[in-house]
């Protein structure tokens, strides 16, 4: 091996040296924060809901006029018999929200009322007795809500429920022996909710950092929110109709009442369009760091070739007097890979130190996880194969001169 | 030692083919001190350049060794260039991010050499030539005499059979020359075959031998009616 040599040979070229090292340093931090959230959001992609996506749409309706609590509640009566009729349709239920939507209903969660710290955070839906039904939930354990137990709660009611389905993520917080059933929680109330039932899986209603969190973790109260200005309604189609009865749907709620509005953007949605505008962001986020990565670690590939080929072009007399001494042509690329692979060992020095350090500010400014080991470990992997790759070119150049340049003149 | 035999090295362009060696025929025995003279574009350096494998020829045969080397590929003449020549060149061809111990070392390190017996033979060579004290400089802050003793240290440190020097005294003045001459009386004494291309009368005539290359050949002077007057001047110029 001839390190000592070249490192001696390194430390008189210093500047060339530390801006390569510098650059790949950069480059090792970026790219593995980059890689960490490009893969964290990639994860929220494949994020199950657990409801029947494939044969599920939303209508979200706006009544013409503000409805009182009463008024509302026999639109919502009339609605939903209107939609059962429409062909291909298998369920209809009137919700306050869906997985992946776009607002979000949330309540911290307790074990005691006067718990001042609460155990968790669960997303809160509301639905009558065809919810779980309507959104293909598989209920592991316990029961559904009877239809005696649906209250109408107005926008002022008090909604405090007496019992709920909860999700397994959820159980499995509260209740980690996985004895949830049966017993209570509070969510900011002094009245225990008994859990009558658990669904394996119900996303929570928004992606936000915060609910990642809680993920999984959520609620469902047996209560027909009938709000004012409008409501929205999840309706199953039966397997393979949901194209049709999409169409035929809002034709359905404007022959039984013309008075509203159904956003012809917004208003009718199937849920494979929620789920892809749920992680639009996220989607967007892993691109654009993916092209920084393609594009940094581009640039320091150019870098490392365009030194090493000044290198190579400077050091060529330098090259012929080695071979003149006996270096093969081996020898010679060994070289120049090897003096590329201990400057690229000098920067992912630097560049571990800079990839913590940034990992912890982005942790401690946008609230980001800390970065697993795996990814630096990755990352260092990356820079070195990329080094050794971008310097194959200009070493294989070396290679080829002759041992005769030793004789030329300068 | 050295055995060329109706050796040539043909340059060809797409027009025309210039002969730097023709029927080019030497032999130079173990421990001689030979000086190869001719004036500039004869085929010297060219003829340096093959004996010391740092090029191909065209034709002929050339036994280094009594090893024949033209069918040898880059590996072998690699192998050769290390462990059996010592080269000294006109411009010292120091490595200059090296310092002068590593410098020494480099031909000993191609030959996969440990490391004490690379201390060794290095620190051994700069004490012959008189620059131990001097192994952690770099070759920037040497004089020019300096520079070609690391060099002749580099040439010697890996016991080379047969020693090839281009010029060795031609960028030095003087003083300077005459110690690295010395030097090089020195090492043949000690039994080295050496084989100098130079251009100085005087210098040639200091060797053991002399060859002179015209044309790309080697001719005779003292037989050659075309320098017979030349050459008696020239060995009368240099008696006195």
């Amino acid at each position: 091996m001839q390190i000592q040599p070249i490192l001696a040979a390194l430390r008189r070229h210093k500047a060339g040296t530390i801006l390569i090292a510098l650059q790949i340093a950069l480059t090792l931090a970026i790219v593995c924060n980059a890689l960490f959230i490009i893969n964290q959001r990639l994860s929220h992609l494949s994020e199950q809901s657990g409801v029947d996506e494939p044969n599920l749409f939303v209508i979200r309706n706006m009544w013409g006029e503000q409805y009182s609590t009463q008024q509302a509640v026999q639109h919502i009566e009339e609605d939903v018999a209107a939609l059962r009729q429409v062909p291909g349709v298998q369920d209809v239920s009137a919700v306050n929200n869906y997985p992946f939507g776009p607002s979000t209903w949330d309540n911290f969660i307790t074990m005691k009322p006067d718990q001042l710290s609460p155990t968790t955070d669960a997303s809160f839906y509301t639905g009558d007795e065809n919810f779980v039904r309507t959104l293909g939930l598989k209920l592991i354990a316990g029961r559904d809500f009877r239809a005696d137990e649906i209250q109408d709660k107005g926008l002022r009611d008090s909604i405090v429920p007496a019992v709920a389905i909860i999700s397994k993520a959820m159980a499995d917080k509260l209740y980690p022996n996985g004895d949830a059933l049966g017993k209570t929680f509070y969510a900011m109330t002094s009245s225990p909710i008994t859990i009558v039932g658990i669904v394996d899986v119900l996303h929570r209603q928004d992606v936000s950092s915060w609910s990642a969190s809680y993920l999984g973790e959520s609620m469902i109260t047996p209560i027909r929110i009938a709000m004012p200005w409008g409501l929205t309604y999840v309706v199953r189609a039966k397997p393979g109709q949901l194209e049709e009865a999409m169409h035929a749907a809002p034709k359905a709620l404007f022959a039984e009442n013309r008075m509203r509005m159904i956003d012809p953007k917004d208003g009718l949605l199937s849920f494979a369009e929620v789920r892809h505008r749920a992680f639009e962001k996220d989607r967007g986020m892993a691109i654009l760091m993916g092209i920084i990565c393609v594009v940094l670690l581009a640039i320091t590939g150019a870098g490392i070739v365009g030194l090493t080929s000044f290198w190579v072009g400077q050091r060529r007399r330098q090259i012929g007097v080695r071979r003149a001494l006996g270096a093969t042509h081996r020898d010679i690329l060994h070289y120049f890979m090897t003096e590329n692979l201990l400057i690229s060992l000098g920067g992912v020095a630097i560049g571990v130190l800079l990839t913590f350090g940034l990992n912890l500010w982005l942790v401690t400014r946008f609230t980001l996880n800390l970065l697993p080991v795996t990814y630096v470990l990755a990352g260092i992997v990356i820079l070195l194969l990329l080094g050794q790759g971008a310097v194959l070119a200009p070493a294989l150049r070396a290679s080829r001169v002759p041992p005769i340049e030793a004789t030329r003149p300068a | 030692m050295l055995k060329m035999t109706h050796l040539s090295k043909v340059y060809r362009t797409e027009v025309v083919e210039t002969y730097a060696l023709r029927d080019f025929n030497i032999d130079v025995k173990e421990g001689e001190f030979v000086a190869v003279t001719g004036p500039s574009g004869s085929g010297k350096t060219t003829f340096l350049t093959i004996a010391g494998l740092l090029e191909t020829f065209t034709g002929g045969e050339y036994h280094l060794d009594n090893i024949e080397v033209s069918n040898l590929d880059d590996n072998a003449r690699s192998k050769i260039r290390n462990e059996k020549i010592g080269f000294i060149f006109q411009a010292f061809n120091l490595i200059p991010d090296l310092n002068v111990f590593d410098n020494v070392e480099v031909p000993l390190r191609y030959r996969g050499m440990k490391a004490p017996e690379r201390k060794e033979r290095i620190m051994g060579a700069l004490e012959r030539v008189g620059l131990a004290s001097r192994a952690k400089h770099y070759p920037a802050e040497l004089s020019g005499g300096q520079q070609q003793r690391v060099a002749i240290a580099r040439a010697l440190a890996g016991s080379p059979r047969l020693l090839l020097a281009d010029e060795p005294t031609g960028n030095l003045d003087t003083q300077m020359a005459r110690g690295v001459l010395e030097l090089l009386e020195e090492i043949h004494r000690e039994g080295a075959t050496i084989v100098m291309v130079t251009h100085d009368p005087e210098l040639a005539a200091r060797a053991q031998r002399n060859v002179h290359i015209i044309d790309g050949q080697v001719v005779d002077l003292a037989e050659d009616p075309r320098f017979h007057t030349a050459y008696t001047a020239a060995a009368g110029q240099v008696r006195g």
